[in-house]
């Protein structure tokens, strides 16, 4: 492998164990629920009981998008943009671009929840950022996504902060490859029978190994969803616009065209709809319709990537005719490289170009991940376990956060399904994370030893997830397995299966290690005897 | 489908590649207390080469998210197998 020189190879390992310690643990924290957020469609199917299989937009819409327009105040037909909550309800936010207090560009509008058969739930009124927040159908969801995002950290403080733990991870990973001499040589060397140290070594690096590759692509375009809204956009804009991000925003994501202000009725959008569906193949995920009402209405349908293909797909059609003009390029008019590595960063940050199967595999490299990020911390304080007594607070807070921060996960999904019915999910999903957490931590100040924290928080998580189904099912009245696979949604089921054979696993382990220590504690006065 | 089924395929291909070269790798031998000193290099190499086919055919046929799949797929093979293999020879030992 890469040869460095021995003091080169000492500032690598300093850079690659000090990059990892100091933002070791959030960065764990932003991993583990990535982790999870790849599956947070289908956790949000799972939790909410979602019985629909037919998208909102396989369904006319037109007739439903006319009547809304109609209700809303004109002001706020500048925009509308389309696209699917709950189970396969349709999203519908009217809206207007406008500057905030602090001159930044927002959007300010009307936005309508209507659930599967078009009646409306909720209407809200304000900014996006107002707006959009977590329902209580999908707070488990949300929050999933939210921690990982940003760590719940306002913006845009919290997207710096996740992009700096990106640039970390992708630090820590150009760093380990420079230092590991026999990178391939030790890669399916996992010693039991050797110190400490070495076992945590080989544990780390076999496999820091084996997901290298996706420790780039994950940290890379982790950072590049972070940095892209909160510095890229503004500094280019600074650079190139003066400033004017909605300028920088028409010239790079806009359609060129002579502006055409007279008033003409928007086309079918059903007609739209059915010929995105038969030219893509599938259900659009996301429509924007830009200068609504206007003749020069320009409608983008979004879909995810062809078969075969890691690109999402964007159709440009004519508001006012209704008719197809072009497939549109992520980034400017024509087709480029750049417009295509811009394109490929979502799926392959979130592993969702190919369904089930790419997304069940970006999970477990994304637990590979967790697991290097937490056995590399790990290597770290046992290195030095024994030059300094000092540092047994850190390997407790290790544990506390390694084992505490799934048992929060967990405890707040069965918050959801116990407070969904009563309409509180969105208060207690948080609050349980919390109080869980909370729990965690006291119960780390007090432990007899670290083996014992982590045992106990071992069986904690089990414990809650085996009750993950028994609540869904009781509490949240979900659908049993045989209606949800009757529909058309065996996640459900399978989600429970996976949630009860990973509790029951945990608890086994957690009871095995426990009469393990308890016989070889019973053990010492006998050998003492002797 | 067809990306799905050729990803399979792929994985299934290169997880025959890696068992082998798993099985025989002579430090992770040496590790067990292993007597046999293992696959020699050149044919390790070999294995390598073998592995990796199923991923290039991938790209010449132009599908990349079989290829994605292939990579992280076997990722995660290798991974497991090298745990797999550890927990196995301290059950033995």
């Amino acid at each position: 492998m890469i040869h460095l020189k021995k003091d080169e190879t000492k500032a690598m390992v300093a850079v690659h164990g000090w990059s990892g310690i100091l933002l070791g643990l959030l960065l764990y924290a932003v991993v583990l629920t990535g982790t999870a957020a790849v599956f947070a469609h289908e956790i949000g199917a799972w939790s909410a009981g979602h019985v629909t299989t037919t998208s909102a937009f396989e369904k006319p819409i037109d007739a439903t998008i006319r009547r809304l327009s109609a209700m809303t105040p004109a002001r706020y037909r500048e925009a509308v943009n389309l696209f699917e909550i709950g189970d396969h309800g349709l999203g519908v936010f009217f809206h207007r671009h406008e500057l905030d207090a602090n001159g930044t560009p927002t959007e300010s509008g009307i936005y309508y929840q209507l659930d599967n058969s078009g009646r409306i739930n909720r209407t809200l009124r304000g900014t996006a950022e107002e707006v959009f927040g977590p329902r209580n159908d999908d707070a488990l969801s949300s929050f999933l996504v939210d921690t990982h995002v940003r760590l719940h950290v306002p913006n845009p403080w919290g997207l710096l902060l996740t992009g700096i733990l990106g640039l970390a991870m992708l630090v820590a990973a150009i760093s380990g490859l420079l230092i590991h001499r026999h990178l391939f040589k030790d890669i399916f060397t996992l010693r039991r029978r050797a110190s400490p140290v070495l076992i945590d070594r080989d544990k780390h690096s076999v496999a820091g190994t084996w997901s290298l590759p996706f420790a780039f692509i994950l940290a890379f375009t982790g950072s590049f969803f972070s940095f892209f809204g909160t510095i890229g956009v503004p500094v280019v804009a600074m650079a190139a616009f003066s400033g004017d991000v909605e300028a920088l925003s028409e010239a790079v994501f806009g359609n060129p065209g002579t502006p055409d202000p007279r008033p003409v009725a928007i086309g079918n959008l059903d007609r739209i709809t059915s010929d995105a569906i038969r030219r893509t193949g599938e259900a659009p995920t996301f429509i924007a319709i830009e200068k609504f009402g206007r003749a020069d209405a320009e409608i983008t349908s979004f879909h995810n990537p062809k078969a075969s293909d890691i690109e999402p797909v964007a159709l440009l059609y004519n508001g006012a005719t209704a008719t197809f003009e072009r497939a549109k390029p992520t980034v400017g008019t024509r087709t480029s490289a750049g417009g295509t590595l811009a394109g490929i960063m979502g799926p392959l940050h979130f592993g969702n170009f190919a369904g089930l199967l790419s997304k069940a595999i970006w999970f477990g490299l994304g637990f590979a991940m967790c697991y290097v990020t937490f056995t590399g911390m790990r290597l770290w304080v046992v290195r030095r376990k024994d030059e300094a007594r000092s540092l047994a607070w850190l390997e407790r807070t290790l544990t506390v956060v390694g084992f505490g921060l799934p048992f929060g996960l967990v405890a707040s999904a069965a918050a959801f399904l116990v407070t969904m019915p009563l309409g509180l999910a969105v208060y207690w999903t948080t609050a349980a994370f919390l109080i869980a957490s909370g729990a965690a931590i006291f119960t780390g100040f007090f432990a007899r030893s670290n083996d014992g924290l982590t045992q106990m928080l071992t069986g904690a998580t089990g414990a809650v997830m085996i009750a993950l189904p028994l609540l869904r099912i009781f509490a949240a009245s979900g659908p049993g397995w045989t209606d949800a696979i009757a529909v058309g949604q065996p996640i459900i089921a399978a989600l429970d299966i996976a949630f009860a054979a990973a509790g029951i696993w945990l608890v086994r382990g957690c009871w095995t290690a426990a009469r393990s220590s308890t016989r070889s504690t019973s053990n010492i006065p006998v050998a003492a005897e002797a | 489908m067809t990306t799905l089924y050729l990803a399979l395929a792929a994985l299934v291909f290169s997880a025959i590649a890696i068992v082998v070269l798993c099985v025989g790798d002579p430090k992770r031998l040496r590790a067990v207390g292993g007597r046999d000193g293992g696959m020699a290099s050149g044919q390790r190499r070999l294995l390598i080469a073998v592995a990796c086919i199923p991923g290039f055919i991938c790209v010449l046929l132009g599908d990349a998210a079989a290829f994605l799949i292939w990579l992280g797929g076997c990722a995660l093979i290798g991974w497991a197998l090298a745990t797999y293999f550890s927990v196995l020879s301290k059950t033995e030992n």
